[in-house]
């Protein structure tokens, strides 16, 4: 059985992972589908069920944190006008 | 050790920080000097480009033409690209088992999307490939008794192309049209089958208007008089339910650009109960059953299927986020704009293509007003002929409402800003457009432009 602590530093390791993206269109998606990912799973109470949902979580948190240093490794071209107006 | 210091501090001055943009100053050349508006303040990222000066990258609202890679594909397709390079037709070393069992999953992924066997998934270049494969290739194997074909008016041109071919070898088809819906009308389907009718082509969800065809009752009546179906399913696998069984499909074509996946991949459904036959368009060594051959580009192959195996999982949820972006879009328009026509019915819609047009507004200016907002528009206004899109005449829509028509395309990865800023932007370009429109003003005085007689000089 998985307890809480571990579940919410899962979560914020994949905010954190995931705000990292230089695209603006995945980087917000990063942010949201974890919370939705995490908010769905909120009333699971079956045990291998949240082992499951932890798991997955575990290796999104690999691919995420792969793929962000490759991304990073090639520096964007130009800014976003989402970006710019936020400035 | 001083080259250390050099390459070093080259490094550093070549790769910027996370998030920070490499912001280029362009100097504007003579040519565009002269249609180029004075700067505004926070202008330093500005891009010229084709004459055209936009203050950065445009806000991506063009889904139906192409997807961006989803960072979950662009994972699985590194991995690919580096271990499986062997050829999967290799049957005599571990490099091409290797490499095999990574396309026997693709398949199952793929299969598992639409709910067929994988072994009738056939990869292949994409869905243009699919569709003349599938259109020419069955109508050759059966050219002896079979010399029709029935289509629709609002087909991809690659479907009618094929159709076009097929009637220069001596083929007939019937282009059925279809109502102002977008719908095909069943009845005329009906009365267009004839004894030798090889094959009925009806494509699952329009590109460019975004209708959801229905196919359960087209399967129904193509089973009925024992006719191949086949769809163009390429805007329709991950975004709506898709069951090759419930819609009694023969022949499905699929593309993997158009879910997040790489581009230069696509699938073939290829019914094996009831057997359907068809001549393969390549021909060469007897891969994918014989009727594709050539060696498979693995992670092409492999990123198609993560990319289903995705859109499966996803599809409950994008489908949400997405109708909440298109209502939000829709009415946001409405509320400040009239004179605003969605094309295409808007009940059997997939929520994610909304073709609007908008009245008393010439369309080539609006696009050149909409620079920040890469959207696509229903005519072929940047082509040399003014034509408007074939799709939006099949509809019946007046030139002139055609001409303004904008696609916008919501996906899995727009944002609420973005739509809010596109609603900002498309409002304001309208609005722009009509005060200088005398049209406009002679519609507010209540004159009915259509009962005008206008004057010879």
């Amino acid at each position: 059985m998985v307890d809480k602590g571990p579940v919410i530093s899962l979560c914020r390791s994949l905010l954190r992972a995931g705000h990292q993206y230089p695209d603006y269109n995945i980087r917000e998606y990063a942010k949201r589908r974890t919370l939705e990912g995490f908010r769905m799973n909120k009333n699971l109470t079956d045990h291998s069920k949240v082992e499951e949902a932890y798991a997955e979580g575990k290796k999104q948190l690999e691919v995420v944190e792969r793929v962000v240093k490759v991304y990073l490794a090639y520096p964007p071209r130009t800014k976003n006008i989402m970006e710019l107006k936020l400035q | 050790m001083a080259s250390k210091a050099i390459f070093s501090t080259l490094r550093r001055s070549l790769t910027k920080p996370h998030g920070g943009a490499v912001s280029r100053r362009h100097h504007l050349s003579t040519t565009s000097a002269a249609t180029a508006s004075e700067p505004y303040p926070g202008d330093e990222h500005a891009i010229v480009m084709k004459g055209v000066r936009i203050s950065g990258r445009p806000l991506y609202l063009d889904m139906q033409s192409t997807t961006p890679l989803d960072p979950r594909v662009f994972d699985a397709m590194n991995a690919s690209s580096i271990y499986d390079y062997g050829n999967p037709h290799s049957r005599t070393h571990l490099y091409g088992w290797e490499a095999e069992n990574a396309v026997e999953v693709a398949r199952i992924q793929v299969a598992k999307l639409i709910g067929a066997s994988p072994k009738e998934i056939v990869f292949l270049s994409g869905a243009t490939e699919a569709n003349n494969t599938v259109v020419k290739g069955v109508m050759h194997f059966y050219k002896d008794k079979k010399r029709h074909v029935i289509t629709t008016q609002t087909e991809h041109k690659c479907v009618l192309d094929s159709c076009r071919h097929l009637q220069q070898e001596g083929f007939e088809v019937t282009y059925l049209p279809v109502r102002t819906d977008g719908l095909v009308d069943l009845e005329m389907l009906r009365e267009a089958i004839r004894p030798d009718t090889g094959l009925v082509s009806v494509m699952a969800v329009n590109n460019e208007i975004g209708v959801v065809q229905p196919m359960e009752e087209i399967g129904r009546i193509c089973k009925e008089h024992k006719i191949p179906f086949h769809t163009d399913a390429a805007q329709a696998i991950g975004k709506i339910p898709v069951d090759v069984e419930k819609w009694n499909v023969s022949f499905m074509s699929m593309s993997g650009h158009k879910i997040y996946g790489p581009k230069g991949v696509g699938a073939m459904y290829v019914r094996r109960r009831p057997r359907v036959r068809l001549e393969p368009l390549m021909n060469g060594g007897g891969q994918e059953r014989g009727l594709r051959s050539g060696t498979l580009a693995t992670q092409q192959v492999v990123g198609f299927g993560v990319a289903c195996e995705l859109a499966m999982k996803e599809m409950e949820y994008d489908e949400k986020w997405i109708k909440r972006l298109q209502e939000r879009l829709l009415n946001g328009v409405r509320e400040k704009l009239d004179g605003v026509v969605v094309n295409g019915s808007l009940e059997s819609r997939y929520a994610g293509n909304l073709n609007l047009s908008f009245a008393y507004v010439e369309g080539e200016s609006l696009l050149m007003g909409l620079k920040e907002v890469a959207v696509s528009s229903g005519s072929a206004c940047t082509s040399a002929s003014l034509e408007p899109s074939y799709v939006l005449r099949a509809l019946g829509v007046d030139e002139d409402m055609a001409h303004t028509s904008i696609r916008f395309g919501i996906g899995r990865f727009t944002t609420e800003e973005e739509i809010d800023k596109a609603v900002e932007l498309t409002v304001k370009q309208v609005e722009k457009l009509r005060e200088m429109s005398p049209l406009y003003e002679m519609v507010k005085e209540g004159i009915d432009i259509k009962n005008i007689q206008w004057s010879q000089h």
